[in-house]
């Protein structure tokens, strides 16, 4: 007896050792990111040739990020934030600046996409990772005539089976883009009129979501998903993928750039530098589009690719970029607490 | 009864200390934010302002949010004591109950997340219960099991049985059962005996399980969040959402409070309840012995 | 066996007892099962297969964050549990002057909402200047588990017969020997029920530890939620089963060591 108690008490021990001294001596670079979103791959590969460890820790919302990175949360080195937070970390000075000089990948950026950056133009503090919108998700065992626009959620056959993403911003983008405004409007009367649509959807989605969204369409528990397309395809197997039709809105929909940024007080500012650089390589560049199913941000990964975006750069056309609102947030908060809390 | 107060301070003091450190001062930094305006881009700015609690307290969503926070959380504290009073009853009176103990714990060690994940997997459209009926064509279209606030009762109760079945057993297992066997000699069926000699001596293990239960269930957010459907929200996700998507600091810490007084003031109640009821008890058995010895 | 006679045959309770096992495990059960099936989605049973088994050993970050769970919970829990112990003794059999404050203090972790609770621990190290990482994540866990320890405890103390110890003294023993030789014997199980329920909540929490998690102290939880967003269900499914598996271990280890400590 006493010897399995002794036996046990060292194991435990051996894993406390192994867990503390595994660190090893390599530098390391903090990632703070979205999950599954950096391919393991592309991750071990960069370890190897800067002999260095990554620790990819993850988040599930800019806001969560924010709200953590606001009140204290550091050691980080690289963050990955959407347009709107990045102007928020910039203004709030919480990035560091970028030395464009250790990137010269950068030229290899499409200016397609730089074209649409208007929260940091130069790329001062902030270098897009990926490029992409929001749009809606159909499980077509299910059912086939439907229109390709946001009022397909308004269709008798879809009440309780859909959802909607639970993001005040892109839910009202939504709404506001289905009524011919934009999605950063701050008109009085154009958000009131994008409530009352929103409030007519709630009636027929089952919940606001964020997390099972891709699960459930692709297993028939939801017909029809309003949330990110690369979510739903790394979900789905081949097979399953002959089901699913993504499409992007014909009034169209938001459009949302991921950025890498540098925070402030980073202590590994050389190889965050060098991260960076080596994301916009057009290999690596290519390695990351096929595997989250995304057009590349990059012209040079272009004629790399092996498999076929969900959706091409040309598509994003009628898609409107999220912008920070500052203070007239108070307006959008105050109509969604309506919307999902009835205050 | 000789109770000085040197030891009773010396066993607090740990307790004392590393509470009052970590978790009193963080606790009086909300207290002082839930007076402070909020910034643009999130944290506090000055000056001092009641807004939120002004703000909170006129909008009558707010209590109607409040009032399906604590139904909720009463339903499923009610129906986790009615199904962990018999069971707690049965592992305390069986003869293997490290085996039954054991049992009841062991799914909690899996992931609450996965634990709720598992519970779609059972209610869902495509779910082991919809699939059961239609096959037994008892229905002909999936029932929508999900996203309901019954189901988030369900789930509640699933999630929060142990802290019940825990505490009650403790109880149940010190009860000397020669007491109900007393009482059924002076006539009382088992079922009365039960009622009136089990429960009762048992009060505390009762009280530690309806607090294990309620207030994490009144905090509940994560489950409301998952399978709660557009109806189904609680407080703790307003909390949430003010304080991250709404950048709200202070207004999310004026909810919590006015959260925190409720539970502090049932939590007061029943200290002192439990104290009255305490001294009752000791003078009627000092009674009961009186008038035995006069007998 | 005497009380056989007035614990009669127990039929209400056994039944209402199999219906709850029923509740508990037929979630974890279809789990269980599923993690063993090809389909991806759905519970439609289209073969056995142990590939979702393979594919979680091939990820380095899970065992990793498994480390930190398992650090996190034995450290964590047993520092709560020490405390919790002490502070139950204290607030249930002494009476001394700040004792209703104490008790205030105890209880009121258990009512704060997870999320405040994460933020204003956040805020408050940041303001300490304290690097978050494990050993935050570790405080954190210590600070929500006392009063649960306390409260479990306590049920166990309640029908207690102080006068053991006025005995143990009137017999000479001093304050250390009483509280060794028989204080905390006879109150083990409570102490045992606390120290489980530490490693439950432990083990269990998200909300509080995605707060005060620094870089590299990812934990199980952390790393699952964002496995149910995006990880493939049945590999979340493999890994639950061999959590199961391991706690089933575990606990028939703690039994066999506990019988060796009572004797």
């Amino acid at each position: 007896m006493k010897r399995i108690f002794t036996s046990f008490l060292l194991f435990l021990t051996f894993l406390a050792i192994v867990g503390i001294t595994s660190c090893g001596r390599k530098a390391v670079l903090n990632i703070y990111s979205w999950a599954e979103y950096v391919p393991q791959e592309v991750i071990e590969q960069f370890e190897e040739e800067f002999n260095c460890r990554i620790v990819y820790d993850t988040y599930d919302s800019n806001e969560t990020m924010y709200t953590k990175l606001r009140a204290g949360g550091a050691g980080y080195d690289i963050v990955f934030p959407s347009g709107d937070y990045t102007s928020i970390m910039i203004r709030e000075g919480m990035l560091k600046n970028i030395d464009r000089t250790k990137i010269p990948n950068l030229a290899n950026l499409d200016p397609r996409v730089t074209a649409k950056i208007n929260y940091d133009p130069e790329h001062e503090y902030s270098v897009p990772y990926m490029i992409g919108t929001t749009g809606i998700a159909v499980n077509t065992r299910y059912f086939s005539e439907y229109p390709r626009s946001w009022r397909i959620l308004e269709m008798e056959e879809v009440r309780g089976k859909a959802t909607l993403l639970d993001d005040m911003r892109e839910v009202m983008g939504a709404a506001l883009k289905t009524l011919g405004y934009s999605v950063n409007s701050l008109e009085k009367e154009q958000l009131n009129e994008a409530k009352e649509l929103v409030l007519l959807w709630k009636d027929s989605v089952a919940k606001f979501d964020n997390e099972l969204f891709a699960k459930g369409v692709v297993s028939g528990e939801f017909w029809v998903v309003h949330g990110y397309g690369e979510n739903i395809f790394y979900e789905a197997t081949e097979d399953e993928i002959e089901d699913i039709d993504f499409f992007i809105p014909e009034e169209g929909s938001t459009l949302w750039i991921d950025n890498m940024v540098i925070l402030k007080d980073s202590k590994h500012s050389d190889l965050a530098h060098e991260f960076i650089n080596f994301i916009l390589r057009p290999d690596i560049s290519a390695e990351i589009s096929d595997y989250l199913l995304l057009p590349s941000p990059n012209s040079k990964a272009a004629e790399l690719l092996t498999e076929e975006p969900i959706y091409e750069l040309a598509d994003l056309e009628n898609c409107e970029m999220i912008e920070d609102i500052g203070e007239d947030l108070v307006l959008f908060n105050d109509i969604w607490n309506e919307i999902r809390f009835g205050l | 009864m000789n109770r000085s107060s040197l030891p009773g301070i010396v066993y607090s003091l740990p307790g004392i200390a590393w509470l009052s450190f970590f978790f009193l001062i963080p606790y009086i930094i909300i207290i002082i934010y839930s007076f402070l305006t909020p910034g643009i881009y999130g944290g506090v700015t000055l000056p001092f302002s009641l807004e939120s609690y002004t703000r909170m307290l006129t909008s009558p969503g707010y209590w109607e949010l409040l009032w399906q926070t604590v139904w909720i959380s009463v339903m499923a504290t009610v129906i986790c004591l009615g199904l962990s009073l018999p069971v707690a009853y049965y592992i305390a009176t069986s003869k293997r109950k490290n085996l039954l103990l054991t049992l009841v714990v062991i799914p909690f060690w899996t992931n609450f997340l996965v634990r709720i994940f598992a519970w779609m997997l059972v209610l869902g459209r495509t779910g082991l219960v919809n699939s059961f009926l239609l096959w037994t064509g008892l229905i002909e279209q999936p029932l929508q099991l999900m996203y309901r606030p019954a189901t988030v009762i369900v789930v509640i109760v699933y999630m929060y049985l142990p802290y019940m079945i825990l505490p009650l057993y403790s109880s149940i297992e010190k009860f000397d059962f020669t007491l109900l066997e007393a009482g059924m000699d002076l006539g009382a069926n088992r079922n009365e005996a039960i009622l009136k000699v089990l429960i009762p001596s048992i009060k505390g293990g009762i009280i530690a399980g309806v607090i294990l239960v309620f207030i994490p269930a009144l905090g509940s957010y994560a489950i409301p969040d998952l399978v709660g459907g557009t109806e189904g929200a609680m407080l703790g996700n307003l909390i949430a959402k003010q304080l991250t998507v709404a950048r709200n600091w202070p207004s999310s810490s004026a909810i919590s409070m006015i959260f925190l007084l409720i539970s502090t003031l049932g939590l007061l109640v029943y200290l002192r309840m439990n104290a009255i009821q305490a001294r009752v008890r000791r003078f009627r058995v000092r009674e009961d012995y009186m008038k035995e010895q006069e007998q | 066996m005497e009380t056989r006679k007035t614990i009669g045959k127990r039929r209400f309770s056994s039944l209402v007892t199999l219906g709850v096992f029923l509740l508990l495990y037929i979630p974890i059960v279809s789990l269980i099962v599923l993690s063993f099936n090809s389909a991806r989605q759905g519970v439609m049973w289209t073969g056995f297969t142990l590939n979702w088994y393979v594919r979680l050993f091939s990820s380095p970050d899970i065992w990793r964050s498994f480390m930190n769970t398992v650090i996190v919970a034995l450290v964590a829990s047993t520092v709560a549990t020490i405390i919790g112990t002490l502070s139950a003794i204290g607030i249930y059999w002494y009476r001394f002057k700040s004792r209703k404050y104490f008790q205030i203090l105890i209880y009121t972790p258990l009512i704060i909402p997870d999320i405040l609770m994460g933020v204003s621990m956040l805020i408050f190290f940041a303001a300490l200047k304290v690097p978050l990482g494990l050993g935050t994540v570790i405080i954190a866990h210590i600070t929500f588990c006392i009063s649960y320890v306390t409260i479990v405890v306590i049920t166990r103390l309640e029908d207690f017969d102080y006068s053991v110890v006025e005995a143990a003294r009137d017999l000479g023993a001093r304050s250390f020997q009483v509280f060794v030789k028989v204080i905390i014997p006879i109150i083990v199980p409570g102490i045992v029920a606390g120290f489980l329920l530490s490693v439950t909540l432990s083990v269990d929490d998200f909300v509080i530890t995605f707060f005060v998690a620094g870089p590299g102290a990812t934990t199980l939880p952390l790393r699952i939620y964002s496995m149910i967003k995006f990880g493939v269900s049945p590999v979340i499914n493999a890994l639950s089963t061999l959590l199961i598996g391991g706690t089933l271990m575990t606990a028939l280890l703690a039994r066999r060591f506990r019988k060796l400590i009572i004797g």
